[in-house]
């Protein structure tokens, strides 16, 4: 699903990600954990095409085709998904709206007509209940004034109303309660399947025990300093990222 | 320049009606013109607006003209319609006070030449009302002068809807001037579009005053023309007095748009609020200027200012400014005003959701002047301003 072949990048001239490297097969999920300042969040945006990143040298291929020739929008209508660590507040522009033109975007890409307004309600309306997130929810601005835990969860719910094939998720556990985590990691499982893969970038482990891996990879200073199981996550909450930053140093 | 005035009110002095400018008043305007001339932009209060084209506009009114019902937006219900074709009309007109504010002179051109006034008197209960002025000729074959005079007694309301708009021709000249009294406890809803043609000028003078716990509202939607100048002048002369002004103005091509705000508190206890929302795109020029003047005696005064302009074109510019003059100490102003483009982080959040980059900007854009849009309370009035701005913006 997502090969990324000893990737380079600079922000401004400053190397954040040294000759990364990756598979992640169809079906699978991946966590990358990582301490801060390694790239994790760098190697999220660089999936999604954020503009302000550098592509030096490497290569991504995603669902066979070539990543980094993609613009954004291109991406997601492709079937790539980025969950924001900082979902970004957008007053006046309403959240149904939003997945609306999400979803008919994604089928104009594959020569689907728009969605039934009155049946994309409805589901839309599912998945809400499936988020416990309050139906006003929809009519408000996008993420406007939403708590952090709510813009989490709207991240999540985007994510199963345009079913991509690949999510990637920066960091959407830090800042959460048990509870909203247990939600959101409920979100993500639903939408496991052998035909779709997922990205988790994040910073603890505890929304690994909720979403279970099936590799986990450690970030350090820009590449993968170790891959393991879900045992890696383990072990790593109870050495500390020193362990294997001493390793990679 | 100055003997073009009374050179060219000569001609058709005799023709002017007396009931809806005395002859005596518009002779004095012609003087007061004379002297002074128009403004220029040497003038600090005109330096955003283009006034090139007074050099050679033809200043005397065109004549009235049939138009087409069809051609006019869809009426609103509830609200009676008054039509206005190069500003002639109406019936009974009442002397409106003599031109103030921060200048006159554009006023004043408008006592020298109107034809018609629309004049609303509410004694009591609650009004809705329409003006549709609409322009039909060139600027060379002649001028249109719209004229209203709105007196709002005690505790009455007026919803009022004001429309300026080009059929036919789409380089109209035209010079409006409304006068608005809100007496004690009245409440006063004004909606302004200006959708003239796109070779249009158009020059307007508002002014209004209130008394104690008076209401006035004024909401402005600027499209159209390819120049628009609106003064806007209010003043608050009584205690509880209460003025909204809220104005959005989309700019395109190679308009110019430009609005200046003076609200004047003379009083204790009144409150201003300020809210413009502006995009230049193309190679427009939109600007704001937005002051507000304190008095000695206006001490409790409250006034919020909210000015944010967004360039939307990489020839474009635009210019917004508060500006306040306080000669008291218990007041509480607050004033943000901001220009700029469209925030990065919101558009890149559009764009991983698969949403097309001018959708995006578009979408943006409209989510803007929601700030201005979402205030106008009569539904189907602002679905046509929806529909509008869709159009623009797309």
């Amino acid at each position: 699903m997502l090969s990324i072949e000893n990737l380079h990048v600079t922000v401004e001239g400053k190397k954040i990600l040294n000759g990364l490297s990756l598979e992640v097969p169809t079906g699978a999920v991946h966590a990358i954990m990582g301490p801060n300042g390694s790239g994790k969040s760098t190697l999220a945006h660089v999936l999604a095409g954020r503009p302000g990143y550098e592509i030096v040298s490497g290569k991504i291929t995603f669902d066979g085709q070539d990543l980094l020739a993609l613009a954004p929008e291109e991406r997601s209508r492709a079937g790539l998904f980025l969950g924001f660590q900082y979902p970004v507040e957008i007053p006046g522009v309403n959240n149904v709206y939003l997945l609306k033109a999400a979803v008919n975007a994604a089928r104009k890409h594959r020569g689907l007509p728009e969605v039934d307004a009155f049946e994309f309600l409805g589901l839309v309306r599912d998945k809400m209940k499936f988020m416990q997130m309050d139906e006003s929810f929809l009519s408000r601005g996008v993420n406007e004034g939403f708590s952090g835990g709510e813009k989490k969860r709207n991240e999540i719910l985007q994510m199963l109303v345009l079913e991509p094939k690949l999510t990637v998720l920066d960091e959407t556990d830090s800042g959460l309660d048990i509870d909203a985590l247990k939600i959101v990691a409920n979100g993500v499982n639903r939408l496991r399947s052998p035909q779709r893969s997922a990205l988790l970038v994040t910073h603890y482990q505890r929304l690994l025990d909720y979403i279970v891996p099936d590799a986990v990879h450690v970030l350090v200073k820009g590449r993968i300093a170790r891959s393991g199981d879900k045992t890696l996550a383990l072990e790593l909450e109870r050495r500390g990222y020193d362990w294997v930053s001493g390793e990679a140093a | 320049m100055s003997a073009r005035f009374s050179e060219q009110y000569a001609a058709v002095a005799d023709s002017l009606p007396t009931d809806v400018v005395s002859a005596e008043r518009r002779r004095s305007a012609v003087e007061m013109l004379t002297a002074q001339g128009l403004p220029t932009s040497r003038d600090e209060n005109w330096k955003y607006v283009n006034l090139r084209p007074l050099e050679k506009v033809r200043f005397t009114p065109a004549p009235p003209s049939p138009i087409d019902a069809s051609a006019l937006p869809p009426a609103i219900q509830g609200y009676e319609r008054r039509v206005f074709v190069n500003g002639a009309g109406g019936a009974a007109p009442t002397q409106l006070s003599s031109p103030v504010g921060p200048d006159a002179r554009f006023a004043a051109l408008n006592d020298v030449f109107a034809t018609g006034q629309a004049s609303i008197h509410v004694t009591s209960g609650a009004a809705c009302l329409e003006l549709v002025f609409v322009a039909t000729a060139d600027a060379q074959a002649g001028a249109s002068y719209p004229r209203v005079n709105i007196h709002v007694e005690p505790n009455a309301r007026l919803t009022l809807i004001e429309r300026h708009l080009s059929v036919g021709s789409d380089s109209n000249f035209v010079n409006s001037f409304v006068n608005v009294q809100v007496d004690k406890g009245a409440t006063v809803q004004h909606y302004r579009v200006q959708s003239l043609g796109a070779r249009a000028i158009w020059y307007d003078t508002l002014n209004a005053t209130l008394t104690s716990d008076a209401t006035y509202r004024v909401y402005s939607v600027g499209l159209g023309a390819q120049i628009a100048r609106s003064t806007v002048s209010v003043k608050l002369a009584g205690e509880r007095a209460e003025t909204g002004i809220y104005a959005a103005s989309v700019g395109d091509r190679q308009q110019n748009h430009d609005t200046y705000v003076v609200v004047d508190h003379t009083v204790p206890r009144a409150r201003t609020e300020q809210t413009f929302r502006g995009i230049a795109g193309g190679r427009s020029r939109v600007s704001f200027n937005g002051k507000v003047v304190v008095r000695k005696d206006a001490h409790g005064t409250d006034s919020q200012q909210s000015l944010r302009g967004l360039l939307a074109g990489p020839e474009a510019e635009i210019d917004v400014r508060p500006q306040l003059e306080i000669y008291t100490d218990d007041v509480r102003c607050a004033h943000g005003a901001t220009a700029g483009k469209l925030d990065e982080n919101m558009k890149f959040y559009l764009l991983s959701r698969g949403l097309e980059p001018e959708t995006v900007q578009r979408l943006l854009e409209w989510a803007f002047l929601e700030d201005v849009v979402a205030r106008i309370e009569v539904p189907e009035l602002r679905k046509q301003i929806e529909q509008s701005l869709d159009q623009e913006l797309s």
